[in-house]
């Protein structure tokens, strides 16, 4: 599958890349993954897109699926 | 008009987009880069969107906003790359039959904007830069539960994303 990272996120870990998962790994599960490789984006908080939508932490990854990693959006008042 | 653009947003462009002759109002609502927050000053904005979905987002929220308040037309448009202190970096015009309804839809239409269309904002100042957000979770009411937003940090760990 094919990641992407956006923001605070992609200074960290670059624009993303190829990935191979375990069938049946959810998107939650997948960013756990990435934290235990670089601990210090536990303190990050995180949205997740798959194929341009967003998804609950529990929902299954395909795949040919196209995982977006968010920081919050931009915000104001 | 739905899009992201990198060069400078004009509001009039908007508004002739959403003219329509069952229209009795437009109301429109531009962002522009302030040229301070938190108590510093503020040189420059810099935004970065995932384009593709932003559309899409931006589609959903315009048609979700025109089905509630039975609008006319939506125009919603977001600049990124750098933006200058003072120049608009986002920009929504709605037409109705009456103005109540365009109001309402307008300020929702931005609030939604803000919490859930992927455009990122970064924030330089004298000394350096930062990436702003609300850090929240946005409310799960406005989004179908299949594609609901979330968060998968824990929550008492809701140190700024920065």
């Amino acid at each position: 599958m094919r990641l992407r990272f956006f923001a605070a996120l992609r200074e960290r870990l670059g624009r993303g890349g190829e990935r191979t998962v375990a069938p049946g790994t959810s998107a939650g599960a997948l960013w756990r993954e990435l934290v235990a490789e670089q601990p210090e984006l536990a303190r990050l908080r995180v949205r997740i897109a798959v194929n341009r939508e967003y998804v609950e932490p529990s929902h299954r990854l395909e795949d040919d699926d196209e995982v977006a990693f968010f920081p919050p959006v931009s915000g104001g008042r | 008009m739905l899009r992201i653009t990198r060069t400078p947003i004009v509001v009039e462009r908007l508004v002739r987009a959403v003219r329509a002759r069952g229209a009795g109002a437009i109301v429109t609502f531009v962002g522009t880069t302030r040229d301070h927050n938190a108590g510093r000053r503020v040189m420059r904005l810099e935004y970065e969107a995932f384009a593709p979905m932003a559309v899409a987002e931006m589609r959903r929220l315009a048609a979700r906003a025109t089905r509630r308040w039975r609008l006319e037309k939506v125009a919603m448009v977001h600049r990124i790359g750098r933006v200058p202190v003072g120049q608009a970096s986002v920009a929504i015009a709605v037409s109705a039959a009456h103005r109540v309804e365009a109001f309402a839809a307008c300020h929702w239409l931005i609030d939604r904007l803000k919490e859930i269309v992927p455009i990122w904002k970064r924030e330089h100042f004298p000394g350096g830069r930062v990436w702003i957000g609300p850090q929240v979770t946005p409310p799960r009411d406005f989004v179908s539960k299949r594609r609901r937003a979330v968060s998968v940090a824990r929550r008492r760990r809701t140190t700024k994303a920065t």
